[in-house]
């Protein structure tokens, strides 16, 4: 490292997690910035400089931390990094929606005797949420440089880079805390003989907290005989008031917050409550959160989805682009010039990679997943996803599970295969089992989704039987699973981000990359379960696998060609939904075969993809044990259904 | 960029994703499309490189 780095004077950044800290350190040092750990730790600690009026400062981006008083490693280094580096100024950046709660770290920097700058960030949100701040009340009432911010849109930022460079340090008057505690507090600060970073009243408060650093270090600075009377000192204390010293400390540290802060916060109160927070508690609300979430599953997806993505954009890319103008020419160039039979099957035939792959890639599923991943990223952008998760978690607990299942439940309607990676954030092992047998067996990908609601859209009992038949599975398998698997579900605890109107951008952005993502990836499987199907046609071995199915798929009722569908199914969910489409379409299936054959192709194996990240993440054991039983649970189920629907005559 | 789930902050620099150094977690079948929130574990979708070369573009003009 070059001299002059060294020489730097520093700018420490401290703070709550997820105040902002990133973005002021970003915008403050740009894109040259390394990232190491702390010496002595894994935890990682950004660096970076920047230039203001000719002077070059290092900015160091500390981990989290909600105190003075470390509880985790990512807080002890922190803290360290106030203790070791000598900083020019520290910016303590706080959430001004959540200014209440933070403060008291504040008063424990300002305690410390260190250079600090508040930078109350997010001031748009709580504007928002009807709270006036009187920002310079609060600095005459501190008594150090408080800066205003919404970091995200750089306002504020000139002030902060402003206040690096005035900065100048001025004794700070102390708050005064109860009486009985200034003493003891006294006691030991005129025990402290040594030469300290941090001011000798927040060493002794910490001492009385039995900080271990904080022993160490004045076992370090001051003499074995003054040491041995502090820590007499200290233990006397502690004994004396074990039962409440910390909660005393937090409570007189609140108390001085109170006063900082009187006249400084004014919450605007409101005649009425804004729509968008009436509109939010209604979604958590289970007697108004089910309406609402079965108007999103109505119109989001039966009939958007349904209706319009598998109905109306398949019937035009599949039945008017690809039957009248794109595939006849290509059909018609390989009959005229392809002699060799193997050849023309692979290309055109039945299994063909054009009439399988490509057509059910491009004419089939895309405009199908597209449909859906336009809704899907309407709903995320809007922050439904996670009162949703809010709604489901009294549910879910019921299965096992917690309202943060909700995450891979919803990713799994993109993508059963990712939604089975993601359920490794779950936090129990039994949560995650549940979660991954769940998604193997009873929710569809988008694609299968969509194809399922456009076959039975145009039938309301069809689709209500389907509907009605997999949400029982689905909380049957889950609350037996719960009941078997032992051990209790977590508790699940989320802040709710504010609900927003979506931003055509991010819609725009979000669908068009997962568009692009899923297609890079189901194209080349497409084509390899075509070439697949197609050596598995001219070899024979396809009819054989056919032949042992066809007895378990007419037990169930089904006519044999949906067997091909099965087969597909276990390449890709979808690929096997676009099978089951191809055969609706050729009018081999009457409503009950139909609704039945939906049923069980939804609850069908995982697709290939889905069962090696089921392996790669629950092991071959509990993999292969989900695979079997989602097989037989599958067939189960259509038979058992396919006779319900021919007693009760529900959809002849 | 921010969380579409929790709506968290989420520093992309630091997470396993195509960015900055292609740190991928190793889960996508054919390269890393996802950018995984360290808060929550939703799955972002990242842009990929055609449409992020777009959206820069977008931005500088």
């Amino acid at each position: 490292m070059s001299e002059p780095e060294k020489s730097s004077p520093k700018v420490v950044l401290v703070g709550n997690p997820n105040v902002g800290k990133s973005v002021v350190f970003n915008a403050l040092t740009g894109a040259y910035t390394t990232v190491s750990n702390y010496p002595g730790t894994s935890v990682e600690v950004s660096r970076g400089h920047c230039s203001i009026a000719d002077q070059r400062y290092e900015i160091l981006d500390t981990p989290g931390m909600y105190s003075m008083m470390p509880i985790t490693e990512e807080e002890a280094v922190a803290r360290r990094i106030l203790l070791n580096e000598d900083p020019h100024a520290v910016i303590h950046v706080v959430d001004a929606r959540n200014i209440d709660r933070m403060l008291p770290m504040t008063l424990q920097l300002i305690e410390a005797g260190l250079p600090v700058i508040l930078v109350v960030n997010i001031l748009d949100e709580a504007k928002r949420l009807g709270m006036q701040l009187e920002l310079e009340l609060l600095q005459q009432h501190l008594g150090i440089p408080v800066i205003g911010a919404i970091m995200r849109r750089k306002i504020g930022l000139d002030q902060i880079r402003q206040a690096i460079v005035d900065y100048a340090m001025v004794p700070y008057t102390p708050f005064i805390y109860a009486v009985d505690l200034e003493n003891d507090i006294d006691k030991l600060i005129r025990l402290l003989q040594g030469d300290y970073r941090l001011s000798r009243r927040a060493i002794s408060i910490l001492l009385m907290q039995k900080d271990d650093d904080i022993i160490q270090l004045v076992a370090e600075c001051e003499t074995a005989e003054n040491y041995t009377q502090i820590l007499e000192v200290v233990r006397e204390i502690s004994f004396r008031r074990r039962a409440d010293l910390n909660l005393q400390i937090s409570l007189e540290r609140r108390k001085v917050c109170k006063q900082m802060l009187t006249g400084v916060v004014t919450q605007t109160i409101e005649d009425s409550e804004p729509f968008a927070e009436k509109l939010s508690r209604w979604m958590m609300n289970p007697v108004t959160g089910t309406p609402i979430l079965l108007f999103v599953v109505y119109f989001g997806l039966f009939k958007f989805v349904g209706g319009f993505g598998a109905g109306t954009m398949v019937d035009f890319f599949e039945g008017h682009l690809f039957e009248n103008y794109i595939s006849p020419p290509i059909v018609g160039f390989a009959e005229q010039h392809i002699t060799a039979n193997w050849l023309f099957e692979l290309l055109v035939g039945e299994y063909g990679v054009w009439t399988l792959g490509i057509r059910y890639a491009v004419a089939l599923v895309l405009p199908i997943v597209g449909t859906f991943f336009l809704i899907f990223s309407v709903l995320e952008d809007t922050g439904y996803f996670p009162r949703l998760a809010l709604l489901v978690d009294r549910l879910f607990k019921r299965i096992g599970l917690s309202g943060r299942a909700v995450i891979p439940m919803v990713l799994g309607f993109g993508c059963d295969t990712m939604a089975t990676l993601v359920t490794r954030t779950l936090e129990t092992k039994r949560e995650r089992v549940i979660a991954t047998m769940l998604l193997a067996l009873a929710i569809p990908c988008s694609a299968q989704l969509g194809v399922i609601l456009g076959l039975l859209s145009v039938e309301p009992r069809a689709l209500m039987v389907w509907t009605v038949f997999l949400l029982l599975i689905f909380l049957l398998i889950g609350f037996l699973a719960g009941r078997v698997l032992p051990g209790a579900s977590p508790v699940f605890y989320m802040e709710i981000p504010p609900l927003r109107c979506p931003q055509l951008r991010n819609v725009a952005v979000k669908t068009l990359t997962r568009m692009q993502s899923y297609f890079v990836e189901i194209l080349p499987l497409f084509l390899f379960a075509s070439v697949v199907l197609w050596a598995g046609k001219m070899t024979g071995t396809l009819e054989n696998v056919i032949n042992i199915f066809a007895p378990v798929v007419k037990l169930i009722g089904l006519p044999v060609e949906v067997t091909t569908a099965f087969v597909f199914g276990f390449f890709r969910r979808d690929f096997g939904a676009a099978g089951l489409y191809d055969l609706q379409t050729s009018g081999l299936l009457n409503l009950t075969q139909l609704t039945v054959a939906a049923v069980t192709l939804t609850l069908f194996v995982p697709c290939v993809a889905q069962f090696l990240v089921m392996i790669k993440e629950r092991g071959i054991k509990t993999a292969l044990f989900i695979f079997v039983f989602v097989t037989v649970m599958a067939f189960s189920s259509g038979w058992f259904l396919n006779k319900v629907l021919i007693v009760t005559g529900l959809l002849a | 960029m921010n969380c579409g789930f929790c709506g968290r902050e989420i520093d992309i620099t630091a997470t396993p994703g195509p960015v900055e150094g292609e740190k991928s977690c190793g889960g996508c079948l054919g390269g890393c499309r996802k950018i995984h929130c360290p808060h929550c574990g939703y799955a972002n979708p990242a842009p990929g490189k055609l449409l992020s070369r777009f959206l820069s573009k977008k931005n500088k003009g």
